[in-house]
């Protein structure tokens, strides 16, 4: 069974489409990077799936319970973490109030452990937080209960790098114990990181959903030649070169094609220098959004 | 069962504790005045025979010149009828708004709480400062009152504060009828506030005319400290009218909450 099965979603404010009949699996067990600029509409199918909002049409199930039904879905949020973009906390209390008042809602197996990865200073009140104590109080209280699902929005805004990484250790690590992670972002290079499986949104729609590697594979390579004498686009005839850019006699472009087609092209010309290597996560986003 | 009543009640603690220390401070001046007001009498009553109908029923004006009537016009109409009917409906009109807005909702609706259990809890809440304003200005009316050497029933300080119980709540859920079908925090308190004020003037100013049935409309028909305090009257029905609206009106507020879009 898929953790998170989206079938048809829609959700509409009036004339203003959010979501736009989304349809999508997520499987048991993998960390799914759901992708897209801010106003993509992530957010959106995230309250949806939560049941925070009813859909205009079409549905979602989250472990097998359809979001539609309030009390089913209660039943699949015993078993749900959610870490909401930004998450907002009672300023006047302390961290260790929140978790316990967190605690006594949906229970608190590991707490101390997490507090062991994540820790924010907890007899502090939240009002003396700063953004990323914030966040990691949000990361514990996502996790604490052992979750079988894992809702975050933006989880890594406000951390910084150390635990950013910290944390992709940490889902890697929950991902093989058999927790599935739903993942939005709009940061490319962190959902290469960490996610198996991306979702594209792009105005509502998915765009695109495929596997890290094939993303990668479908954006090309980034081809970084110099040659003796400055190429022309006209002197390389071949099918998949995009994003022709020229420096004096450097050139350089994304190279979607076949290798061999590209290397025989080359060997026309008096080679100083070749660099073929990944792309910018954020170049292969641009096949997506720019025209 | 009872840990969203425990957290937000435990958020109102402060607030609560503040109210009730201006209230009882208020209290205390107006018993500590009542002396002197007793002394000028007279004329205080011819006062208050010039004044008009609606203005006199409107703040209970009854027996001025007696601690009973005193304590009613210048402390229970104006302090439990008016202030806090008007602090509940702004506190109801906060409750879930103001969580929504900030998006402290959010954590808490994703755990397995159903919005029925929440909206209930969060209204149990606001008991707290209900519950603690009429269990300690009593004993302040009373002490401070005997302290000056009048005499007033005990029962039937008790009896004023008991009974505003149910208004309050009415007034409580007035604000949480408004605090799930507004989105913004501050307009729903807001109107708390003006319809509570409202139904106060409008029974107010119908009192003795022909459209006295609109002030039926009105929650301060139901709860008058000045019958209670005054002719020992208690309008146990108007309790129970009192009740039945509050109930009323946090089902309809539920079933509103239960289909909203947060």
């Amino acid at each position: 069974m898929a953790a998170i099965e989206v079938a048809g979603l829609t959700k509409r404010y009036g004339e203003t489409v959010a979501n736009e009949d989304l349809t999508f699996d997520v499987e048991s067990g993998e960390i799914f990077g759901y992708l897209g600029p801010n106003g993509a509409g992530k957010t959106t199918t995230i309250r949806t799936l939560l049941g925070f909002q009813s859909p205009t049409a079409g549905t979602a199930r989250l472990l097998g319970h359809d979001v539609r039904d309030e009390g089913d879905l209660l039943a699949a949020k015993a078993d749900l973490g959610y870490l909401p973009g930004d998450p907002a906390f009672d300023g006047s209390v302390t961290g260790r109030t929140v978790l316990d008042y967190q605690a006594s809602l949906k229970g608190d197996t590991r707490r101390d452990e997490l507090l062991e990865l994540f820790d924010p200073p907890l007899d502090r009140k939240i009002r003396a937080y700063s953004s990323g104590n914030r966040q990691m109080l949000g990361i514990v209280q996502t996790f604490m209960h052992d979750p079988d699902l894992v809702v975050m929005d933006e989880p890594t805004s406000g951390l910084d790098p150390l635990k950013q990484g910290l944390l992709n250790d940490f889902l890697r690590t929950e991902r093989d114990r058999g927790v599935t992670v739903f993942f939005s972002s709009h940061v490319l290079s962190e959902v290469r990181q960490v996610c198996d499986r991306v979702g594209i949104i792009r105005d509502g729609e998915l765009v695109a959903l495929e596997d890290v590697e094939t993303l990668l594979r479908r954006g090309g390579k980034r081809v970084r030649v110099t040659t003796r004498e400055a190429l022309t686009e006209a002197d390389l005839e071949l099918d998949g070169v995009v994003e022709f850019e020229q420096v004096g006699e450097t050139t350089q472009f994304t190279y979607t094609g076949d290798y061999n087609d590209l290397l025989n092209a080359l060997s026309a010309f008096e080679l100083l220098d070749l660099e073929i290597d990944e792309p910018p996560l954020e170049d292969v986003f641009m096949h997506f959004y720019g025209e | 069962m009872f840990e969203i009543v425990r957290y937000e009640g435990r958020r109102r603690a402060r607030g609560t504790l503040a109210l009730t220390v201006f209230v009882g401070v208020f209290a205390l001046l107006i018993v500590g005045l009542f002396p002197s007001i007793e002394a000028a009498a007279p004329g205080l009553e011819a006062y208050v025979e010039s004044l008009p109908e609606a203005f006199r029923q409107g703040f209970g004006i009854e027996a001025i010149a007696t601690i009973e009537g005193f304590l009613s016009t210048e402390f229970y109409q104006f302090v439990w009828l008016l202030l806090l009917g008007l602090y509940m409906a702004y506190a109801g009109g906060g409750a879930i708004a103001g969580d929504v807005e900030t998006g402290r909702l959010d954590l808490v609706l994703a755990t397995p709480v159903s919005r029925s259990r929440l909206i209930v809890e969060t209204y149990l809440s606001l008991v707290v400062p209900i519950v603690t304003l009429n269990a300690v200005t009593p004993l302040v009316v009373f002490g401070s009152t005997v302290a000056i050497d009048e005499s007033i029933s005990f029962v039937d300080v008790l009896a004023v504060h008991l009974l505003s119980i149910p208004y309050l709540l009415v007034c409580a859920s007035i604000g949480l009828v408004l605090s799930v079908l507004v989105q913004r925090a501050d307009a729903a308190q807001r109107g708390g506030i003006a319809v509570v004020f409202l139904l106060f003037v409008v029974d107010s100013a119908t009192a003795d005319t022909d459209f006295e049935w609109l002030g039926g409309l009105s929650p301060t028909r139901y709860y008058d400290p000045t019958e209670i305090l005054v002719d020992s009257s208690y309008d146990v029905e108007g309790a129970l009218v009192l009740v039945v609206a509050a109930f009323v009106l946090l089902a309809l507020s539920r079933s509103v909450f239960r289909r909203k879009d947060v």
